[in-house]
C-alpha cells in the first residue's frame, strides 16, 4: 500500500504525500528519539527524513519495500548527526583531573520535562540511558531490532550490510546491554 | 559442548535462528553448566525489557503534525512536470530550440537591417538618390530587381519581377514590368520570401 502511495505521491498528489507523513512520522520520531536521546533534534530528523524523501521519490525503486527505503533515510540522518556530535575523546576513558568521571556523567542531558521523567520507571530509565551508551554502529542496530522490531534481514536491507554482521552486532548489544543492566536482572 | 560454542548459539537462539537439534544440544549443556545458563537467562531478560521499552509511554510529536510537515515541502510540482517532458523529448526540445534560435535573430536582422539595398543587373545605370532608387526612362533592366529599405520609382522597363521590401513603389505610366511587383513589409511575409528565395534560389543551382 505504501508502495502505491508512493508512486501517487511522485505524480504531484499531494494527499497521498500526506498519508506517507501520517503512517511514518512517528516512527521515525521514536526511532530518531532513541538514536539521538534528544526530542529536538529527533525532531529536526523527521523534519529532514520527509524533506529527503519527498525530493526523491523519482529515486525510490518500487520493487523495494517503501518502510525499508523511508527507514534507510532516517537511519542515516540519525548517524550522520551522531557521528557530527561525537568528541573527539572516547566516553570511556576516565578523565585525568577527577576520578572516576567518564565521558558519560557529562553527556548533555536529555530536555525531558520532569513529569514525563515520573512516568518513565526507574528501571525502564537504566535501559534508556545503557541504550544512549551504546556505540552508535550497535545502537543502531539494537534501536531498529528491538524499538522497531524489525527482523534481521529487514535491518541489512536497510544498512546495507549483509545479515551476518547485523547478527554480529546484535549478539555484541545484546552482551553490551547485558552487563550494563546486569544489576538489574 | 564447550562454553564458548553454547555462548554464540545461545545467541542464534534468541533470534530463532536455531535448529531442533541444536537446541536440544544447547539445552543438554545448560543442565551441566549453571554459568551458561545463567548467561542465558540474563540475556533473555534483557531482551524482555528492550522489547518492553518498545510499548513504554513516549509522548506524541510536540506539535509536530502533518500539516506543518507538508507545509515544509518545497513547491515544485509544475516544474518538475515541465522538466520531465523535457528529459523524456530531448529530440523535439533541441528541434524546438533551433527554430527559437533562427526565429529570433531572423527577426532581430529585419529589424536591425535599415540600410538601402538594391540587388540586380545593370545597377550603375540606376539612379540612387538617397533612399530612392529610380529606373529612368528608356532604361531596361535585363533581370529581377530587389528594393530593400527604399523607395522604387520605375519610370522604363524591368524584365524581371520587382520586389521591394519595407518601403514604397511608385511605378510611373510608361513603365513596364514583365515579371511580378511584389511588396513585403511584414516580418511573416519577409520571412517567408527569404524561405522561397532560398529554396529557388538552391534549385537553380
Amino acid at each position: 500500500m505504501e508502495t502505491r502511495l508512493a508512486l501517487l505521491a511522485r505524480k504531484g498528489d499531494q494527499r497521498a504525500f500526506a498519508e506517507i507523513v501520517e503512517l511514518y512520522k512517528d516512527k521515525i520520531f521514536h526511532l530518531a528519539y532513541r538514536m539521538l536521546n534528544n526530542r529536538h533534534e529527533a525532531e529536526d530528523v523527521v523534519q529532514d527524513t520527509f524533506l529527503r524523501v519527498y525530493k526523491n521519490l523519482d529515486r525510490y525503486d518500487e520493487n523495494q519495500k517503501f518502510s525499508t527505503w523511508i527507514y534507510r533515510i532516517g537511519t542515516n540522518l540519525c548517524i550522520d548527526r551522531l557521528r557530527k556530535r561525537k568528541p573527539t575523546y572516547s566516553l570511556d576513558a576516565e578523565m585525568n583531573d577527577q576520578e572516576g568521571v567518564d565521558g558519560y556523567s557529562i553527556l548533555p542531558s536529555d530536555d525531558r520535562t520532569p513529569e514525563s521523567e515520573l512516568l518513565l520507571s526507574e528501571t525502564q530509565q537504566l535501559i534508556r540511558q545503557a541504550i544512549e551508551s551504546l556505540p552508535a554502529k550497535y545502537k543502531t542496530v539494537m534501536v531498529l531490532r528491538y524499538l522497531q522490531d524489525l527482523s534481521l534481514q529487514e535491518i541489512s536491507d536497510v544498512l546495507d550490510m549483509p545479515v551476518t554482521t547485523i547478527k554480529t552486532r546484535v549478539h555484541r548489544g545484546r552482551e553490551y546491554l547485558r552487563k550494563k543492566l546486569e544489576r538489574k536482572l | 559442548m564447550d562454553c564458548k560454542h553454547a555462548h554464540s548459539l545461545m545467541h542464534d537462539y534468541l533470534d530463532n535462528e536455531l535448529a531442533p537439534d541444536q537446541i536440544l544440544l544447547l539445552k543438554e549443556h545448560f543442565a551441566i553448566c549453571p554459568t551458561c545458563k545463567e548467561h542465558y537467562d540474563q540475556l533473555e531478560r534483557t531482551e524482555l525489557m528492550l522489547f518492553g521499552t518498545k510499548t513504554q509511554h513516549l509522548e506524541p510529536i510536540s506539535g509536530f503534525v502533518t500539516a506543518n510537515i507538508m507545509a515544509s515541502l518545497p513547491k515544485k510540482a509544475k516544474q518538475r512536470v515541465w522538466l520531465q517532458w523535457v528529459k523524456n523529448h530531448p529530440a523535439i526540445t533541441v528541434a524546438a530550440m533551433f527554430f527559437m534560435v533562427m526565429f529570433i535573430s531572423a527577426l532581430s536582422f529585419w529589424n536591425q537591417d535599415r540600410d538601402l539595398m538594391v540587388k540586380g543587373p545593370d545597377l550603375d545605370k540606376l539612379i540612387i538618390e538617397g533612399d530612392k532608387v529610380i529606373v529612368p526612362k528608356g532604361l531596361s533592366v535585363a533581370g529581377d530587381l530587389t528594393v530593400q529599405n527604399g523607395q522604387a520609382e520605375v519610370y522604363g522597363e524591368v524584365n524581371g519581377n520587382l520586389t521591394v521590401i519595407d518601403g514604397s513603389m511608385n511605378l510611373a505610366s510608361t513603365a513596364h514590368i514583365s515579371g511580378q511587383v511584389t511588396k513585403i513589409d511584414e516580418a511573416m511575409s519577409w520571412l517567408w520570401y527569404r524561405i522561397t528565395h532560398l529554396f529557388s534560389e538552391v534549385s537553380y543551382r
